[in-house]
C-alpha cells in the first residue's frame, strides 16, 4: 500500500503547494502571512459550485470564471484591508488580516450556510471518475491525473511569469527592496495587487481542486488547508516561490503517510509538528535564505 | 476632571459588585457577568505578550485549556482543593509557555505568531484524542466546584460554590489579583525591558537588555495567567471539552485586548466586558434572524479590521505605550505647530537651500 500512499499524499501536496504558492507570493513582496488566504481557497471551490447549480455552465468554464472572481477578490482585499496599512506596524496588518480572514469565513457561513455540501458531480466530464491506471493494487483515477496536470502546470506558468515577464520582474524587485523599485519607477501597489490577484487565483485553483477530489465543500474547510499550506510555504522556505511547491508536496506526502503508518487521528497534527519543528530547527526553510531576524 | 472621572467610573464597578446580593438578581446575569471576568483575567494575561512585547500570540486558548483539564484532572482523580490547584495550574502553564518559547521566541513575530498557532491546535488535538486522559470529544463531566474548608477556624465553616454568587466573588477576586500584579509588573523593571524590547529590539539589547530572557518571562506569565483563568473555568463550569479551547477563544481574547488597546490593561478589563456583552447581545439577535450563533464571529473579524484600520491604538490608548502619544512628545509637538520654534526651523530651511 506504500505507493498508494504516495499517490495519494503527492496528489494532496501538489494541491497544498498551490495554496502554498499565495502565502509565500504575497509575503516575499510585503512580508505579511495573508491569513485570508485559506478563504479565497474557500471561495474558490463556492463560487464554482454556484456557478455550476445556478447558472448552469460547464465545469471547465465555471472553474474558469471562479478562478477569475477569486483574482478579483484577492485584489479588493488588498485595496481595501491591506493598502491602508502599508505603513502601520507589522503587528497591526497582521491582525487585520485575521479579521478579515474571520470575516470572510463567516460571511461565507451566512451566505452558504454551515453545512457541508457535495460537488455536482453531474456535471463533471465522465471521465473524471474513471480509473485511468490500474498497476495491481495501485490505482490512479484521471481525476488525480488532471490534478497533477493542472497543478503543475500552473506552476510553469508562473514560474515563467516570474522569471520572464516585466510584471514579473518587477515583483522580484519589490521582494528585494521596495524604495528601490518604487524609485526605479515600478508602480507598487500595481504590482503588488498583482501578487495578490496571481496568488489568488492559484489558491482558487486548489479549492477548486480539493472540492472535486473529496467531493465536499464547506465555509471553514479554508481554515486547515489555509494553516497547512502555509506550513508548506515556511518548510520550503517562506518567500521562495519553488520552495512552497517542494514543501506542498513534502508534506502531503508525510501527511498521507503519517496517517497511513501513524495514527490517522493526528492526521492534521503531522502538519502543526512540521511547521512547529521547521520554524525551530531551521527557520530558513529547506529552500530559502538564511534571511530571518533573528533580534 | 481626571479624578472625578475615575470616581465615575468606580460607582458602576461598585454597583455590579453589590449585584448579586440584591434579592432579584437573575442567575443569567450572573452567569454572564462571571464570564465577562473570566476573559477578562484572559484578556489581561494575552495583553502581556502583544501588548507589553509587541509579538502576536496567536494560541493563548492552548494554555487555557492546558490550565483547565490539569484542574479538572486533579479534581476528578486526586480531589485536590482549588486553592491548591490554582498554583498547580499556573505552574504547569509556565512550564508549557517556557517550553513552547524558549525555542520559539528568537524568531521574529511572524513565525512566533504561527508557532502558537499551531501549538495550540496540536493542544486541541491531544485533548480530542487521548481519550484515556481526557476522555476525547466526550468532555470531562464532573469537577467538583470550588469548595472553601475553614473548619479549622469554626467547625461549620464548610463551603462549597454551587450557587452563582460566590463563583461570581471568587472571579471578582482573581481579577483584582491579576490586576494589581499586572500593574505592579507594568511600573517594574521587567514592565520597562518589555516596553524597551517592543518599541525598539536593537536599542534594547544595545541597553542590555537580555530580549530572549525578558521574552521568555513575559510569555510564561501570560501562559500562567491563563491557565490559571482555566482553572477557575475548570471548577466554575464543571464540564470541560476539547471544543471549548478551539481558535476562535484565543481570537476573541486577542480581540478584546485589540479593543480595549494592545498594552493598555484597563483597556483589556473593558475590551472583554464590551465584547462578552455584545455576544450575548449577538445570540440573541442572531438566533431571532435564524443564523448559526457563530457567525458572530464576523462582528469580531470587522470589528478588528475597523480598529487596526482607524484606531490602530484601540479605543483606550496607553499613554506611555507609544511614543508618539508620549505627553512630553505631545507637548511638544503642540509648540513647534505654535511656530515657538521658527527661528530654528528658518536656520534648517536656509542649510538645506
Amino acid at each position: 500500500m506504500l505507493e498508494q500512499q504516495l499517490i495519494n499524499g503527492l496528489t494532496l501536496g501538489l494541491i497544498y503547494a498551490l495554496i502554498a504558492v499565495g502565502y509565500t507570493m504575497v509575503y516575499g513582496v510585503i512580508q505579511l502571512i495573508n491569513f485570508a488566504h485559506g478563504e479565497i481557497y474557500m471561495l474558490g471551490a463556492f463560487f464554482c459550485v454556484t456557478l455550476i447549480t445556478a447558472a448552469g455552465l460547464p465545469f471547465y468554464v465555471a472553474m474558469l470564471m471562479a478562478v477569475i472572481c477569486c483574482a478579483l477578490c484577492g485584489i479588493l482585499l488588498d485595496i481595501i484591508a491591506y493598502r491602508p496599512l502599508r505603513r502601520a506596524p507589522r503587528l497591526a496588518a497582521l491582525i487585520t488580516a485575521i479579521g478579515m480572514s474571520i470575516f470572510l469565513q463567516n460571511l461565507a457561513l451566512i451566505i452558504w450556510g454551515s453545512r457541508s455540501k457535495p460537488f455536482p458531480r453531474a456535471s463533471l466530464p465522465a471521465y473524471l471518475s474513471e480509473q485511468a491506471l490500474v498497476m495491481g493494487q495501485v490505482g490512479l483515477t484521471w481525476l488525480q491525473l488532471f490534478i497533477f496536470a493542472v497543478a503543475i502546470g500552473m506552476m510553469v506558468a508562473l514560474f515563467l511569469v516570474i522569471h520572464k515577464t516585466r510584471t514579473g520582474t518587477a515583483m522580484r524587485a519589490l521582494a528585494q527592496n521596495r524604495t528601490a523599485a518604487a524609485l526605479m519607477g515600478i508602480n507598487v501597489n500595481a504590482v503588488i495587487s498583482f501578487t495578490f490577484a496571481l496568488g489568488s487565483a492559484m489558491g482558487a485553483v486548489a479549492g477548486i481542486l480539493v472540492a472535486v477530489y473529496y467531493n465536499t465543500l464547506y465555509p471553514t474547510m479554508g481554515y486547515t488547508a489555509g494553516v497547512k499550506a502555509f506550513a508548506a510555504a515556511v518548510l520550503g522556505g517562506i518567500g521562495s516561490v519553488p520552495g512552497a511547491m517542494v514543501g506542498g508536496v513534502v508534506l502531503g506526502v508525510a501527511e498521507a503517510l503519517g496517517a497511513g503508518y501513524v495514527s490517522s487521528l493526528y492526521r492534521d497534527g503531522v502538519a502543526y509538528a512540521v511547521m512547529i519543528a521547521v520554524i525551530v530547527l531551521r527557520p530558513s526553510g529547506i529552500l530559502g535564505r538564511a534571511a530571518i531576524d533573528k533580534a | 476632571m481626571g479624578h472625578l472621572n475615575k470616581r465615575l467610573l468606580l460607582l458602576p464597578g461598585l454597583a455590579l459588585l453589590i449585584y448579586p446580593l440584591l434579592p432579584g438578581a437573575s442567575d443569567y446575569v450572573l452567569h454572564v457577568m462571571t464570564l465577562a471576568l473570566i476573559y477578562m483575567v484572559l484578556a489581561m494575561g494575552l495583553n502581556i505578550v502583544p501588548g507589553f512585547c509587541g509579538l502576536l500570540d496567536l494560541g493563548y486558548v492552548g494554555f487555557y485549556g492546558i490550565g483547565a483539564y490539569t484542574a479538572g484532572l486533579l479534581t476528578i482523580h486526586y480531589g485536590l482543593s482549588f486553592w491548591l490547584i490554582v498554583p498547580l495550574a499556573a505552574l504547569n502553564g509556565a512550564l508549557w509557555g517556557a517550553l513552547l518559547g524558549a525555542p520559539t521566541l528568537r524568531l521574529t513575530g511572524d513565525y512566533f505568531a504561527i508557532v502558537t498557532f499551531g501549538f495550540s491546535e496540536l493542544v486541541v488535538l491531544f485533548l480530542t484524542n487521548e481519550i484515556w486522559l481526557t476522555r476525547g470529544p466526550l468532555g470531562l463531566p464532573g469537577i467538583q466546584p470550588v469548595t472553601l474548608d475553614l473548619s479549622w477556624l469554626r467547625p461549620d465553616w464548610y463551603f462549597e460554590f454551587y450557587d452563582k454568587a460566590p463563583n461570581f466573588y471568587l472571579a471578582a477576586l482573581l481579577v483584582a489579583l491579576v490586576f494589581f500584579v499586572m500593574g505592579r509588573m507594568e511600573d517594574s523593571r521587567l514592565g520597562r525591558a518589555w516596553y524597551a524590547i517592543r518599541e525598539d529590539p536593537l536599542a534594547a539589547a544595545c541597553c542590555g537588555v537580555n530580549i530572549l530572557h525578558y521574552k521568555v518571562i513575559a510569555f510564561s506569565i501570560s501562559a500562567a495567567i491563563g491557565a490559571m483563568g482555566g482553572c477557575f473555568y475548570a471548577r466554575w463550569s464543571m464540564f470541560l471539552s476539547p471544543d471549548m479551547f478551539k481558535f476562535w477563544e484565543s481570537f476573541l481574547v486577542l480581540c478584546m485586548v485589540v479593543l480595549g488597546g494592545l498594552g493598555n490593561i484597563k483597556g483589556a478589563l473593558v475590551g472583554a466586558t464590551v465584547l462578552v456583552c455584545l455576544g450575548e447581545v449577538l445570540r440573541e439577535v442572531l438566533a431571532a434572524a435564524g443564523l448559526p450563533p457563530e457567525t458572530r464571529f464576523m462582528a469580531y473579524g470587522l470589528i478588528m479590521v475597523l480598529i487596526m484600520r482607524f484606531r490602530p491604538a484601540g479605543l483606550f490608548p496607553a499613554i506611555a505605550a507609544s511614543g508618539r502619544a508620549n505627553p512630553l512628545l505631545v507637548v511638544l509637538g503642540r509648540r513647534i505647530a505654535a511656530g515657538e520654534f521658527s527661528g530654528e526651523k528658518d536656520d534648517a530651511r536656509g542649510t538645506s537651500a
